[in-house]
């Protein structure tokens, strides 16, 4: 098949070019989004307010898409900061799930002093988030098993873990949902005063810095780029990789947790079921969007947080399921994988009769 | 307690059956060299066409059979990105997982909780059942038979079949195939719309068969579930027939033991099939059997030019 074209993987690709496939590929999952979505009868002026005008001009519009942005904020890190590595976190939810029952758990539980409630929610969030992770990448160091693999079955592990917890010990008694008792207010990020928006946010924004000294400024963030261009020169150039490597994985399943943190402190106040679904596939979306740099996974968080928002509007209006953002979501990320083929590699016409 | 034990093993096949299909269909993918995420999407397009089909009046074989066709048209996506545009294929399998439950919840929201006649069990209209094998057999229905048959089909066709060998080639070394003339890009392209054909056949078990009804997350992790059972059946289409037995009794067992009043801890029962994979990822790792299990080319790029 294509014999009559010859495809050789450019040896480097200019920047323009990069960006101008990448744009593309953007342009082109939006078309399709679009297209879609008109086909099934949501009108196209409409499509541009919800979106543009709901969810990003309003007050109330902004605020729910900043709420929505806080976590993926911290996913989409979660997976930039692994991916830089080329470790494959597929289990996010599973360490965003992980990090959730920590944080319930020292709330329900009532450990330490009050005024220290919140921050030690917090770090038990990051600290299953991290622990989640670490048999994954002990498998991968030691015994070289794909952590494809390993993390996603982690994952549904940590869902059916949450769903023992909430269908038993850790059930409300007063009502027959799988969730658990409400937090007491010390329990609970301070609200900023907009909308729903609460403390996780700047809590979010800080971690995107501290993303980014590490991985942009430090030495160990130069090690890292090292590991992931090429491993094996990595370690003949002396690089400590598989300290590196700890450190950049564990970063990411605690990241994580943070973000399950932030959504029971901040947005539920109580564990649920339903708070972590579908922020694996957000969280890798944001990190290839923003090319795996932790101030532009800021950005794209936000858009999708407006993405979700417009979402709802979709929903009370035409009857269209939340599935539509996954959708969206998945058509740009197949228009951006095609057009990167478009830079990666040069395609010319078949001329085997004058080659050598 | 022999009641109990019938009524359970009449259920494991149930449960067992889409499990299994959709695991024949990754391993033909993988066995071709394609790494295949792509499951528990190109399931959920199936589980909704069928259903769709067979409320818009149609009959429920030809439900079944739109759902196959749909699951191949969505791995056919995928299979384009992936061979032809060299996409990464963990990356673009997510993705297809993504576009598969985003399209079937945006396409099927006229069609969700609406019970409809489906396929029936043997025992829909027959006589109760006189003794335990009746008993069992009554339980089951045409497509468990069906799954049965392809275990059969896939195995042969990979052992023991010319373009079997050539698929098993291009998994393993495509370079090498591809100079005794085989054309690696449509074989997987081929071994992926197969695979898609069958996840789709599996998600419209869910819908037209198992339950007579769809909705949304109906496939919940099954998917997922038959991308472990490749790895716990070590890409082996008869391991897959007990691997999705022994997953698919652990998946019965709860229910079942509910039924009867006894306190299990049902999620954590659950959990059996993934710690099992595990496991097996881990012993196959310790003992070193990894290397002549797993496909070589698995995962990666064919480019006729990387040759050396």
């Amino acid at each position: 098949m294509l014999d009559g074209l010859v495809i050789t993987r450019r040896f480097d690709t200019p920047a323009w070019l990069s960006a101008l496939v990448f744009l593309a590929g953007i342009a082109a999952g939006l078309a399709m989004a679009t297209a879609l979505l008109v086909a099934i009868g949501v009108p196209a002026s409409a499509l541009f307010d919800e979106v543009i005008g709901e969810a990003f001009m309003t007050a109330s519009g902004l605020a729910q898409t900043l709420t929505f942005a806080t976590p993926l904020i911290c996913v989409g890190l979660s997976a930039a900061v692994a991916l830089r590595l080329r470790f494959w976190n597929i289990g996010i939810e599973g360490q965003l799930w992980l990090g959730a029952l920590g944080a319930t758990a020292v709330a329900l539980g009532d450990f330490g002093p009050e005024a220290t409630r919140l921050p030690l929610m917090l770090l038990a969030a990051a600290l299953a988030g991290a622990a989640w992770i670490a048999l994954p990448l002990v498998l991968k160091l030691r015994l070289g098993v794909n952590e494809v693999i390993t993390t996603l079955l982690l994952g549904s592990i940590a869902f059916l873990f949450a769903q023992h917890l909430l269908f038993g010990a850790w059930r409300d008694p007063a009502t027959g949902f799988p969730i658990s008792l409400a937090f007491d207010a010390s329990e609970r990020l301070a609200a900023l005063g907009f909308g729903r928006t609460h403390l996780g946010l700047p809590i979010a924004l800080a971690a995107a810095l501290l993303v980014w000294f590490l991985v942009d400024v430090t030495r160990l963030g130069f090690y890292g780029r090292a590991v992931g261009e090429n491993i094996e020169a990595a370690r003949a150039a002396g690089v400590p990789v598989i300290a590196v490597t700890c450190a950049f994985v564990l970063l990411s399943g605690a990241l994580s947790g943070l973000a399950g943190g932030l959504i029971v402190a901040g947005t539920e106040h109580r564990m649920s079921l339903t708070l972590g679904a579908g922020y694996t596939f957000s969280g890798i979306v944001i990190a290839f969007l923003g090319r795996f740099r932790p101030l532009a996974t800021v950005v794209v968080a936000v858009i999708i947080g407006g993405v979700f928002t417009a979402s709802d509007v979709f929903k009370v209006f035409y009857g269209i399921s939340e599935a539509v953002v996954v959708l969206l979501q998945g058509l740009v990320l197949f228009g951006v994988l095609v057009a990167q083929f478009f830079g990666a590699y040069r395609i010319s016409r078949a001329n085997w009769g004058t080659t050598p | 307690m022999s009641g109990f034990l019938v009524g359970w093993l009449a259920a494991i096949p149930a449960y067992a059956a889409p499990l299994l299909l959709a695991a024949l269909g990754l391993i033909l993918s993988e066995r071709a060299g394609v790494l295949n995420l792509s499951a528990e999407g190109v399931m959920a397009i199936g589980a909704m066409t069928g259903a769709a089909v067979v409320l818009s009046g149609i009959a429920p074989t030809l439900g079944i059979l739109a759902g196959v066709a749909a699951g191949a048209g969505l791995s056919l996506v995928f299979a384009i990105v992936v061979v032809v545009f060299r996409g990464d294929q963990t990356l673009a399998g997510l993705t297809t997982v993504a576009v598969g439950i985003g399209l079937a919840g945006v396409l099927g929201r006229d069609f969700v909780q609406k019970p409809f006649p489906g396929i029936e069990r043997f025992g829909a209209d027959a006589a109760p059942a006189s003794n335990a094998f009746e008993r069992f057999f009554l339980q089951q229905d045409p497509l468990v038979l069906v799954a049965l048959a392809l275990v059969v089909a896939v195995w042969w066709f990979l052992e023991r079949t010319r373009a079997g060998l050539q698929l098993r080639a291009v998994g393993e070394d495509p370079g090498t195939a591809d100079v005794a003339g085989v054309d690696v890009q449509l074989v997987r392209i081929a071994a992926v719309v197969a695979a898609g054909a069958l996840c789709g056949l599996s998600g419209a078990y869910l819908s037209v068969a198992a339950s007579h009804v769809w909705v949304e997350g109906m496939i919940a992790g099954r998917g997922w579930i038959a991308v472990a059972l490749v790895i716990f059946a070590r890409w082996d289409a008869r391991r897959a027939l007990l691997g999705a037995l022994i997953f698919g009794a652990a998946e019965a067992l709860g229910p079942r033991l509910q039924a009867v009043g006894a306190p299990v801890p049902t999620y954590l029962m659950m959990m059996l099939p993934y710690a099992l994979t595990l496991a097996v990822l881990v012993l196959s790792s310790l003992v070193g059997r990894r290397g002549t299990d797993e496909p070589a080319a698995l995962g990666s790029i064919y480019l006729r030019q990387d040759k050396s």
